[in-house]
C-alpha cells in the first residue's frame, strides 16, 4: 500500500520589522503567503502563539494542515544546533528563546530554526542562483554585513555557529568605530551607516556642488539616485565603498576559493555604482590563481522571498514528526 | 564469500623546497621505513619524477612488497588535490602546471593523491595530531610562505578550484610591500621568512640604536629569534611587529571561519613567546567579539620531521584504491 507523502512545508521569516510566513511546495512554489509586524508582540510567548494561529488559519484555508510536513524558521541570531534565538541584539525578546521547541509544542509537527544568513544561503542554494554550487559565499549588505559560507555543499557553521562575520573583519586598524565596540570593521565602511558616513565626510571636506547636498536625508538609496543623475561626488562615495568591499571580499575569496560571491540586501540595489569598483578592487587583490574564476552575482530572488524559500528548504532538512497520525 | 585481505600500508611523500622525504606508514600512523634525497639542482621535471619513482620503488622493495601498498599520498607546495597537479608554484623549480599524480601513477602503477602542503598538514593534524576530534579548525603553515587549510564539518574545505586557504595572499596593506605573486601588501610579505627579515632590515635602517642584529652574519627568523632570547630590544620589536600583523590576519580569518582552534606549524612557529604574545594580543583586539577568548591558538604536537609524511600518508587513504599489481 502506498502511503500519502506530505508535499508542502511552511517557511517563516522573522525579520526585525515584519514576519512573513508562506506555504511552499517541493519545487519552491509559494501557494499562500502573508505577513504581520514582528514588533506587535512584546513577549516571545505571545508572538509564537499568534504565529501558530496564523499558520493554522492559512493552511486550513489552503489545502489543509495535514498536508504540511514541517516548519522552517529563519530568524536573526538563531542557532540551528539548539533551535533557539540567542541574545538577539535587534529583536524585542531578550535572552535565549527556545523557539523551535515552543513552536513544535503548539503545532505538533517538526520545526527547524536557522540563522537568517545561513537560511539565505540555503534559499539561494535550493531555489536561486547558487543551485548546483558546492562552494560559494553569500554576502548580505544592509544595516549590517553578514555572510554565509557553503563548503562541500553544506553550510559552514563554525565551531560555535558564528561563522561568516565578515562585517566585523578589520579593514583598517584603528579605523572607524563600529557598533560592536571595535575599530575599523568592514561594516563601519560598507553597510548603511558606513556609506552615509563616507558621504557626509566627503561633503564636509569639499565645497564642490553635489546633488547629495539637496537630499532631505542622506541614504544609500538617495546616494545611488544621485549617481544615476551623474553626480560626481555620489559616484565617488560608491567608488570608495566598492574599493573597500572588493578588498575585503578578495581576502575572503583567497581563503575560501568560492565558485561565486552572491550579494543580497538593500545596499546591493546600488548596482553598477557599487559593483563595478568592487569587482575591479576584487580582481586587483584576490589570489592570482583564482582571479577570473569567481563569479560576482546579485541574487536573483527578491529579498522577501529568499528567506521564506530558504526557511522552507530548511524545513525539508529535518526529520518528519507529527502528533496527527 | 572469501574475505580478501586489505592493504594496510601506504607511502607518504613530502616534497619540500630543499629535501624530499618519503616513508611507508601503516594504518595507525606508524612509520615503518623512511628515506630522503635532496632537491635536484636542475629544473627538469622528468628527471625529478624518475628520481622520486626510483626512491619510492627501492624503499618498498627493500622493506616490504608492492602488493602491500595501498596508495601514495604526496604533500607539495601549490599542489591541487582536485586535479592532482602542481599549479604555478612560486618557489619550486618547475613552472606552469605539472600533472604530478598522473605522471607518478603511470610509472608506479598505484593510486596517487596529491595535496597542497597546507591541506596535507591539516589532514595530518586531524588524523594523527592535536586536531583529532575537531570538526572545524584551521592549520597555518608559516615558513618560507604562508599557507593555511580550513576544516569545515570534518572535511577539508578545498574550495571550488582546490585553491582555498591562501591567507598568505590576503591583502593587509593596499599599497604595501611587493609580494612574489606580483601584488602588494600580502600578509606573506610581513609574516613569512623574507618578510620578517625585511622588517628587521627596515627597523635597523630607521634607527641608530645598537643591536645584536647588526652583528649577525646572516639575518634569518632563527637568528633574530636568538637575539630575542638574549634580550635584544630591536629583535623583540621585529617579532612584535610581525605578531601584530599576524594577529590581525588570523583574527579576520577566525571571524569568518569561527574555528575551534588555529594550529600554527612551520619554521616561524618556533619563535615561541616572542611571536605568540604579540600575535595573541592583536588577535584578541581584532577578532569578532562573540568568538574572542573561544579560539585556541596552539602549536602542532606532531614532530617536525614526521608531520608532513604522516599527513601525506593520511591523504593517501583518501584516494580510491587502484593497482596494476593484483
Amino acid at each position: 500500500m502506498q502511503q500519502e507523502i506530505k508535499s508542502r512545508v511552511v517557511g517563516v521569516d522573522i525579520s526585525i520589522k515584519r514576519t512573513t510566513y508562506a506555504i511552499v511546495d517541493v519545487r519552491g512554489n509559494i501557494h499562500a503567503s502573508d505577513h504581520f509586524p514582528t514588533t506587535d508582540y512584546t513577549t516571545a510567548n505571545d508572538f509564537i502563539t499568534a504565529l501558530s494561529e496564523k499558520i493554522i488559519t492559512m493552511t486550513e484555508a489552503n489545502g489543509g494542515y495535514e498536508q504540511i510536513r514541517s516548519i522552517g524558521v529563519s530568524s536573526p541570531s538563531a542557532n540551528f544546533l539548539t533551535g533557539c534565538i540567542e541574545n538577539a541584539a535587534n529583536l524585542p525578546w531578550k535572552g535565549i528563546i527556545p523557539l523551535g521547541a515552543m513552536l513544535r509544542d503548539r503545532m505538533g509537527i517538526a520545526v527547524a530554526v536557522g540563522n537568517d544568513a545561513h537560511v539565505s544561503a540555503l534559499g539561494e542554494y535550493s531555489y536561486g542562483c547558487a543551485h548546483g554550487m558546492n562552494n560559494f559565499i553569500i554576502v548580505s549588505l544592509g544595516h549590517g554585513i553578514g555572510s554565509c559560507i557553503f563548503s562541500n555543499g553544506k553550510v559552514h557553521f563554525g565551531a560555535d555557529g558564528f561563522a561568516g562575520e565578515i562585517g566585523h573583519a578589520c579593514v583598517e586598524h584603528n579605523g572607524r568605530e563600529c557598533g560592536c565596540g571595535r575599530y575599523g570593521c568592514l561594516e563601519a565602511y560598507c553597510a548603511e551607516k558606513g556609506i552615509i558616513k563616507t558621504a557626509q565626510e566627503m561633503l564636509e571636506q569639499s565645497d564642490e556642488p553635489s546633488l547629495m547636498r539637496s537630499l532631505d536625508r542622506i541614504s544609500p538609496k538617495g546616494i545611488a539616485e544621485c549617481c544615476e543623475q551623474g553626480d560626481k561626488m555620489a559616484i565617488e562615495v560608491y567608488r570608495k565603498t566598492g574599493e573597500i568591499l572588493g578588498l575585503a571580499v578578495a581576502n575572503y575569496a583567497s581563503i575560501l576559493d568560492p565558485e561565486a560571491v552572491i550579494f543580497t540586501g538593500g545596499i546591493s540595489n546600488a548596482g553598477k555604482w557599487l559593483f563595478d569598483p568592487a569587482y575591479e578592487s576584487f580582481e586587483a587583490h584576490v589570489f592570482h590563481n583564482i582571479r577570473g574564476n569567481v563569479k560576482f552575482l546579485r541574487s536573483t530572488i527578491s529579498d522577501r522571498e529568499r528567506d521564506v524559500l530558504g526557511a522552507s528548504a530548511l524545513a525539508w532538512g529535518i526529520k518528519e514528526y507529527s502528533l496527527f497520525k | 564469500m572469501i574475505i580478501s585481505s586489505t592493504k594496510t600500508k601506504v607511502v607518504g611523500v613530502n616534497i619540500g623546497y630543499e629535501e624530499i622525504n618519503y616513508a611507508i606508514v601503516d594504518v595507525r600512523g606508524k612509520i615503518l621505513a623512511e628515506s630522503s634525497f635532496p632537491m635536484p639542482t636542475d629544473q627538469d621535471i622528468n628527471g625529478f619524477i624518475a628520481l622520486l619513482c626510483d626512491g619510492i620503488t627501492n624503499l618498498i622493495l627493500e622493506n616490504d612488497s608492492y602488493e602491500n601498498i595501498r596508495s601514495i599520498g604526496i604533500s607539495v607546495p601549490s599542489g591541487n588535490f582536485t586535479t592532482g597537479s602542481i599549479v604555478n608554484s612560486l618557489s619550486l623549480p618547475w613552472k606552469g602546471e605539472i600533472p604530478l599524480a598522473a605522471m607518478l601513477r603511470d610509472r608506479l602503477g598505484l593510486a596517487v593523491a596529491v595535496g597542497n602542503n597546507a591541506h596535507v598538514r591539516a589532514i595530518g593534524e586531524s588524523t594523527y595530531g592535536c586536531a583529532h576530534g575537531m570538526n572545524d579548525f584551521i592549520v597555518i603553515t608559516l615558513g618560507h610562505g604562508f599557507g593555511s587549510c580550513m576544516f569545515s564539518n570534518g572535511h577539508v574545505h578545498m574550495g571550488n578550484n582546490g585553491f582555498a586557504g591562501e591567507i598568505g595572499h590576503c591583502c593587509v596593506e593596499p599599497e604595501g610591500r611587493l609580494c612574489r605573486c606580483g601584488r602588494r601588501g600580502c600578509l606573506e610579505t610581513y609574516c613569512a621568512s623574507d618578510g620578517i627579515v625585511l622588517t628587521a632590515r627596515e627597523l635597523m635602517a630607521s634607527t641608530d640604536k645598537p643591536s645584536l642584529l647588526r652583528d649577525l652574519e646572516e639575518l634569518t627568523p632563527k637568528t633574530i629569534h636568538e637575539c630575542c632570547e638574549r634580550g635584544d630590544e630591536l629583535a623583540i620589536e621585529v617579532y612584535n611587529k610581525t605578531g601584530f600583523v599576524l594577529g590581525l590576519g588570523l583574527a579576520n580569518y577566525a571571524s569568518i571561519a569561527n574555528p575551534e582552534a588555529i594550529i600554527i606549524t612551520g619554521g616561524i612557529s618556533k619563535a615561541g613567546k616572542w611571536l605568540y604574545e604579540p600575535t595573541n594580543a592583536s588577535f584578541e583586539e581584532h577578532v569578532f567579539h562573540n568568538i574572542a577568548d573561544r579560539v585556541k591558538i596552539m602549536r602542532s604536537s606532531l614532530p617536525d620531521n614526521e608531520r608532513d609524511v604522516l599527513g601525506a600518508s593520511a591523504l593517501a587513504w583518501n584516494v580510491k584504491e587502484y593497482s596494476l599489481f593484483k
